[in-house]
């Protein structure tokens, strides 16, 4: 494009087209640039359990065969990445405009889409996930013996542990590759904190069930400080980003959605749950409440994230020129 | 190469007979009866049932200028089919195609209403249809039948101009270039109307008239768009972006900090899982 000498006020001012009054917006009547997604509740919802799905994976890869290994812990997250493999993207189905129609994102693979590219990761998540929760049923005496020792549970594992990554990211990767101003200004930052808040989800839900299980202290303290280094990477992230965003990101972090987020995500999310296991009592009871806090508090980060997405779409002055 | 438009906001005189002419050739359902009090625009963007827009700029004339400067200018605005689209890129079902015209074109049959395309236009272009859009106005007419029986079943998928490509498929002008009363929207090989609106902004300049060419060359990541404008004010007063982006530039960036982030926290957590106590 080669637009006259732009004028960085955004207001009408001397460009060589006239020297326009003050009270003319330089934008259409203020009216969206953008079009904003339709995306309501099930893409949020998508969101929280692919993060911690994702980070399941993760934590199969960590849980794996190793001398200090727990079998407890290993079976809890094995299974909950396989349950968590059909649900997320279930979930997702609902929120097509022709949800029979689903099938027609199998008909192609697309690098170039970030959206075809989660779809496939998420094919893919599944067969890991499948025969590593049968080999553990299997050894848990639920199906046929045989099947342990058919299953190379390494590697399955550890095909689990990079699909996990990749799915944990890649829907920061995918908001960011959109036009909407605040997604697009935070394409570092978004993958990154998606990828600790999924993590530190993980971590919180495999936890919970480990201590309703009246499992290992040990596993316990060993995903309680995992989760603790991941929220606080998730903090310091957030944090560079509202400084990155600037005034892009004030839909994110001002108003009554940043009270949210701070509120929510960042003070009962993260330091809380920090703090609680920090403390030198408090048992079981103290290991669900803090789980739950850190899940209420990645879900808020994902509401948020979408919804101030949104809003940013309606500014035309943030989407006129548009982030590299 | 290919077929595009090249809009002329010079020419336009703001009638709305390419809108007129697209919703009536392509059966889209009317856009209800909003008045918005934003000069003559009540559709006010383009939209998933809306192809053309005309959007109507009024500046009023500075205090030390004479009443006859004030500007009303009107520019018909339409999908840009980007050489780079965003759309057809974000697509994951592979409903959005580049067609032999060169044109992006979404595939109604194979389009599922994921939505990812509508955040991906930098342009604001592409949206979901409303399956309300087709209920709402059953009382429509169209050449004396029901507008609903043509268009049962359309809701739930993402709608844009299609450059009338079933028009051109048979060697028809699309609806809104062969309705257009000045020749503000031109139709025809995109090579040949950029030489036509470079002449046409060289003779603007001779006359006087400060005008340029919007989306013709290859200066922002969209590339050299197939729909482009000859415009007189900056892009913004248009609802134009000034500098386009192909959002999938960024991608690279966020898979790397994806793999940099779950790095770190993978080694981290091998410490803290298999360390013996």
């Amino acid at each position: 494009m080669n637009p006259p000498s732009p004028d960085a006020s955004g207001r009408g001012a001397s460009d060589g087209f006239g020297d326009l009054p003050a009270h003319v917006p330089a934008t259409y009547y203020e009216r969206p640039l953008l079009k904003k997604p339709h995306w309501e509740g099930e893409v949020i919802v998508y969101l929280f359990l692919g993060g911690i799905m994702g980070g399941s994976g993760i934590l199969a890869l960590l849980c794996d065969d190793h001398p200090d290994h727990d079998e407890d812990l290993a079976r809890i997250v094995r299974y909950s990445a396989f349950v968590l493999a059909p649900a997320s993207p279930g979930v997702l189905l609902l929120h097509l405009g022709r949800p029979e129609r689903f099938l027609h994102m199998l008909r192609i693979f697309k690098w170039r889409s970030v959206m075809s590219m989660g779809v496939w990761g998420l094919i893919a998540f599944s067969v890991p996930a499948t025969l590593g929760a049968g080999a553990q049923a299997a050894r848990d005496g639920i199906l046929w013996s045989w099947l342990d020792a058919l299953v190379p549970r390494r590697v399955t594992d550890v095909v689990l542990g990079f699909l996990g990554a990749f799915i944990v990211g890649y829907t920061g990767v995918l908001l960011s590759a959109t036009a909407i101003p605040l997604w697009a200004i935070g394409k570092r930052h978004i993958p990154a904190f998606c990828v600790c808040s999924g993590l530190a989800g993980a971590c919180a839900l495999n936890a919970a069930i480990l201590a309703i299980g009246g499992g290992n202290e040990r596993s316990l303290r060993k995903l309680e400080r995992l989760e603790m280094l991941a929220s606080a990477a998730e903090l310091a992230l957030l944090e560079a980003f509202r400084r990155h965003a600037g005034s892009t990101g004030d839909p994110m972090f001002t108003g009554k959605r940043g009270n949210k987020l701070r509120t929510v995500t960042q003070a009962l999310g993260i330091v809380a749950p920090a703090l609680l296991t920090l403390l030198p009592f408090g048992g079981r009871a103290k290991t669900l409440l803090a789980s739950a806090l850190t899940l209420a508090g990645g879900y808020v980060l994902r509401e948020t994230l979408i919804e101030a997405g949104k809003a940013s779409a309606d500014d035309p002055r943030a989407a006129s020129r548009q982030p590299e | 190469m290919g077929n595009g438009f090249f809009t002329d906001t010079t020419l336009c005189i703001g009638c709305k007979a390419c809108e007129v002419a697209c919703k009536q050739w392509n059966q889209l359902p009317a856009d209800g009866y909003e008045f918005s009090g934003n000069s003559y625009d009540n559709t006010m963007a383009p939209g998933a049932t809306t192809w053309r827009h005309v959007a109507f700029v009024e500046q009023p004339a500075p205090a030390d200028k004479p009443p006859t400067d004030t500007k009303w200018l009107m520019m018909s605005d339409v999908c840009k089919h980007c050489t780079n689209a965003g759309c057809l890129e974000a697509c994951p079902t592979g409903a959005i195609i580049r067609n032999e015209f060169d044109d992006v074109f979404i595939q109604p049959d194979v389009c599922n209403g994921c939505g990812y395309c509508v955040p991906s236009c930098p342009f604001g272009v592409v949206d979901i249809i409303a399956h309300a859009d087709y209920d709402a106005h059953r009382d429509f007419q169209l050449d004396g039948r029901s507008n609903d029986d043509a268009t049962q079943g359309t809701g739930g998928i993402a709608g844009k101009c299609t450059l009338c490509y079933d028009r051109q498929k048979v060697g028809l002008v699309p609806a809104c270039a062969k309705a257009c009363p000045t020749e503000s929207i031109q139709f025809g090989d995109v090579d040949e109307l950029r030489e036509r609106a470079k002449k046409r902004v060289e003779t603007l300049q001779a006359r006087g008239v400060e005008s340029y060419l919007y989306g013709a060359d290859d200066a922002t990541s969209v590339g050299k768009l197939n729909a482009f404008f000859l415009l007189t004010e900056k892009p913004e007063a248009y609802n134009l972006p000034e500098r386009p982006v192909l959002p999938s530039t960024r991608q690279a960036a966020g898979y790397a900090a994806v793999a940099i982030t779950a790095g770190a926290l993978a080694l981290a957590g091998l410490a803290i899982f298999r360390r013996a106590e």
